[in-house]
């Protein structure tokens, strides 16, 4: 009876979840349920032994290290994604794994994508770390059951549920920089089967800086607010059903000290930056236990996205809308016993995108219906195995075939050794994954026909081994990873920085590609100190104008420590310190081509957690007020032609002290 | 890579050493009452005084494996010191007070679970 229930639940899971991640044990449970599966609190990052996919989990306890404040800033503590800023003026900042831009990586909402399009770098600030419930970061092409779009890895984030765990989440925060945030999040079981969920953000930068002096505010003022509520049915006969909604409101105006909203642009009047944003999300996943079939069910998962943004840089003007439907079917059984489990399914992906950009209007209506198998094989705890061959109908570039496999081995108890490799495709929005290179006076090189891109969709290989190593050392747990990924590019929409005064847009000609290893060692020093020291290197190379040189603006090195202490008294203390190697800044109209310098960075925090729930937090970024010199080239004449605000190597902006409380109600 | 080889060795041949070496060092079983993964952080917070070198419960069995150093500490005073934390086990009864004040999930005594 118990191993019956336990497969039905697990079944359920994988419904809730339809989950890449699918061999994971999901953080997320029915709550009838609750008595049979207790969740495994995650603390900080753990790479579980078992799963077919080195999965790096990434739990509440590691997002509260860095406290602020959304999602481009909760990898802070997490060596296998850098974060760097696109640009001088806009303030965001975008990832990078495997020394890949951000949009390489597919970002999930619990398995629907949700960072994409025109949202594939701001879309990381429209989740809210108090939000989140815990994220799973896998590197490398993964499961054929999430689109075939994922080059360098995926990263998925699950929210809060509504039938468990804190009742009550309240956050506020305020930095030293100007920036006040609050977060608030409740949930409520309406019956015993119905609950839903309410999450709410407000953000606002009221405070101009100008912490470099070049007459530029640091970050733009303005204030973000995002609603979001979600609803949970769990049915009788393993039927279950979830949906949710989202909205985003968000403006941005900076630029030069003086520039007001509405100036004309041009030279002699102060130099403007705004990005206003509009953003509506749907969502909803119903899935099927067969209970007479063990380990057979069925899901469907239906998301749709309205983004509209407008945006001005200098008198550049780019405005534009995303309007994206995405529906995913997923079938899953088994073959005679749990060892053999097989999933298929039909998806399609539907995008539509309206683009001004200077004079210019650009077009683009993508259909991309699909249809997916996979097979996943596991030999005791000794060997896991899964295929999954996916073949797309994309309606402007063709149909093709995204074949995947992931293998793991365990030789011993404490040691997984894992190998993947796999193809991925995507179309690059140009416009919205280089929005940084728009804040400076280059001209953008785009071939296009009529209202639309001339580019052929980026096509890559990528593949990657790693081994897991546990161990226990003086009775305290350690554990050590190394992993090494190659990405190669048949055909890369090149992004070419190298000619002053330009950016051009071409298809790859000639050799593109990645490698990337890591290590990282983790270590519990003495009791409830934890240690985590990494390394990680990148070669990343790419054809710019028929000569193959490093990528610009990515550090071939980087070094990472994280210390974490905490009493029994729940004090807590985490300091975290970076080292960033050299860069290769190219050639301006005002430079020559240069390297970098290689700089530290530390953050630090001290948080309090009091008996009523109350916690107090204290923390620094950037310590040693580390800044890049001068990160606009030309600040003093934005007009001409020499201006350029996109040449970011380092930190933009100075040292930030914030504070914050946080309330949970269990 | 090679570096790495080596490195990965000392660790695992240390770790080796350090557990057949160390006479004063004893593992030693106990049951100890509690339910849930709250329990679990409360049990092992509480078992961790001066001489212990690990605590682990598991929240399936009740087991509290536990590793100590007899010269410094006895395990009658680790399960004390957990007793004193709400959490009974078969040497000692947890006093009332503190069982009272353990969070909902850890009433074992309600729930008749271990």
């Amino acid at each position: 009876m118990n191993y019956k229930r336990k497969l039905l639940f697990s079944g359920l899971w994988l419904l809730v979840g339809l989950s890449a991640h699918a061999q994971a044990d999901s953080t997320q449970a029915p709550k009838k349920l609750k008595e049979v599966i207790i969740k495994q609190h995650m603390n900080t990052t753990k790479v579980s032994l078992m799963k077919p996919m080195k999965v790096e989990e990434i739990g509440k306890g590691e997002l509260l290290k860095a406290a602020c404040c959304n999602l481009s800033e909760s990898f802070e503590t997490t060596p296998s994604v850098d974060v760097a800023f696109t640009d001088a003026v806009s303030g965001y900042k975008q990832v990078q794994m495997l020394g890949l831009a951000g949009p390489y990586t597919l970002i999930t909402r619990e398995n629907i994508p949700d960072v994409r399009g025109l949202a594939a770098i701001t879309g990381l600030t429209y989740t809210p770390g108090t939000w989140i419930d815990g994220m799973q970061l896998s590197k490398g092409t993964g499961s054929v059951l999430n689109g075939y779009e994922s080059v360098a890895g995926q990263i998925n984030i699950e929210l809060r549920k509504p039938f468990e765990e804190d009742k009550l989440v309240l956050n506020v925060y305020q930095n030293s920089q100007g920036r006040t945030e609050g977060n608030f999040y409740a949930r409520k079981e309406l019956s015993k089967r119905l609950s839903t969920g309410f999450f709410a953000h407000a953000r606002s930068q009221w405070l101009k800086t100008d912490q470099n002096k070049d007459g530029f505010l640091d970050q733009p003022l303005g204030n973000q607010y995002i609603l979001l509520n979600r609803w949970f049915y769990h049915a009788p006969k393993g039927f279950e059903a979830q949906a949710g909604i989202k909205g985003v409101y968000s403006t941005n105006t900076g630029g030069q000290w003086n520039y007001i909203k509405g100036d004309e642009q041009q030279a002699g009047k102060p130099w403007g930056y705004e990005l206003n944003t509009k953003r509506l999300e749907g969502w909803a996943k119903i899935g099927k236990v067969f209970p007479h079939k063990p380990a057979t069910s069925m899901g469907l998962q239906l998301s749709g996205v309205y983004h509209d943004q407008d945006a001005l840089f200098g008198n550049r003007v780019y405005d534009a809308r995303q309007k994206s439907l995405y529906a995913n079917l997923i079938f899953q059984s088994i073959i005679d016993n749990t060892n053999h489990v097989i999933k298929g399914g039909l998806s399609t992906v539907l995008d539509d995108y309206d683009e001004l950009f200077g004079a210019k209007v650009y077009k683009r209506t993508e259909i991309v219906p699909g249809a997916f198998a996979e097979y996943s094989y596991s030999y005791l705890d000794k060997f896991n195995l899964i295929a999954g061959l996916r073949g797309d109908y994309d309606n402007l570039y063709g149909g093709f075939l995204t074949p995947r496999l992931h293998l793991r081995y365990a030789p011993f108890k404490k040691t997984a050794i894992r190998a993947s490799i796999g193809r991925a495709q995507r179309t690059a929005n140009i416009l919205a994954e280089n929005m940084g290179y728009m804040a400076s006076s280059r001209v953008f090189v785009i071939p296009s026909t009529a209202n639309s891109f001339n580019l052929d969709p980026e096509v890559a290989w990528n593949m990657g081994v790693n081994l897991t190593q546990k161990f226990m050392l003086d009775y305290r747990d350690g554990s050590f990873g190394v992993d090494y990924y190659y990405t190669h590019f048949q055909n890369q929409v090149i992004a070419d920085v190298e000619n002053p005064g330009q950016v051009s847009f071409y298809n790859l000609s000639g050799p593109s590609f990645a490698h990337s290893l890591q290590a990282q060692f983790d270590y519990e020093l003495i009791h409830h100190l934890s240690m985590r020291l990494a390394y990680r290197w990148y070669n990343v190379m790419s054809t710019f104008s028929g000569v193959l040189k490093e990528k610009p603006l990515i550090a071939a090195n980087r070094a990472f420590a994280n210390f974490g202490y905490e009493t029994n008294n729940s004090w807590k203390f985490d300091y975290t310190f970076h080292w960033t190697g050299t860069k290769r800044v190219p050639a301006t109209h005002m430079m020559l081509g240069f390297r970098s310098p290689s700089f530290v960075q530390m953050n630090a925090q001290v948080s309090k957690m009091f008996k009523n729930n109350i916690e107090i937090y204290l923390g620094g970024e950037n310590l040693t007020n580390y800044m890049q010199h001068d990160p606009i080239i030309g600040a003093d004449a934005p007009f001409a032609h020499g201006f350029d605000a996109s040449m970011i190597w380092g930190p933009v902006m100075g040292r930030n002290i914030y504070a914050g409380v946080r309330y949970n109600l269990k | 890579m090679k570096r790495l080889i080596v490195f990965l060795s000392i660790i695992f041949f240390s770790s080796a050493v350090f557990a057949q070496q160390n006479k004063d060092i004893v593992t030693e079983h106990y049951k100890v009452s509690g339910n849930c993964e709250q329990c679990k952080k409360r049990i092992e917070n509480a078992a961790y005084i001066k001489g212990v070198k690990r605590a682990e419960w598991n929240k399936e069995t009740g087991d509290l494996t536990l590793i100590y150093r007899p010269s410094q500490t006895s395990a009658d005073a680790v399960l004390q010191h957990i007793a004193k934390a709400g959490h009974e086990s078969g040497q000692v009864k947890a006093d009332d007070a503190a069982y009272k004040k353990l969070p909902h999930c850890c009433a074992y005594k309600e729930t008749g679970k271990h």
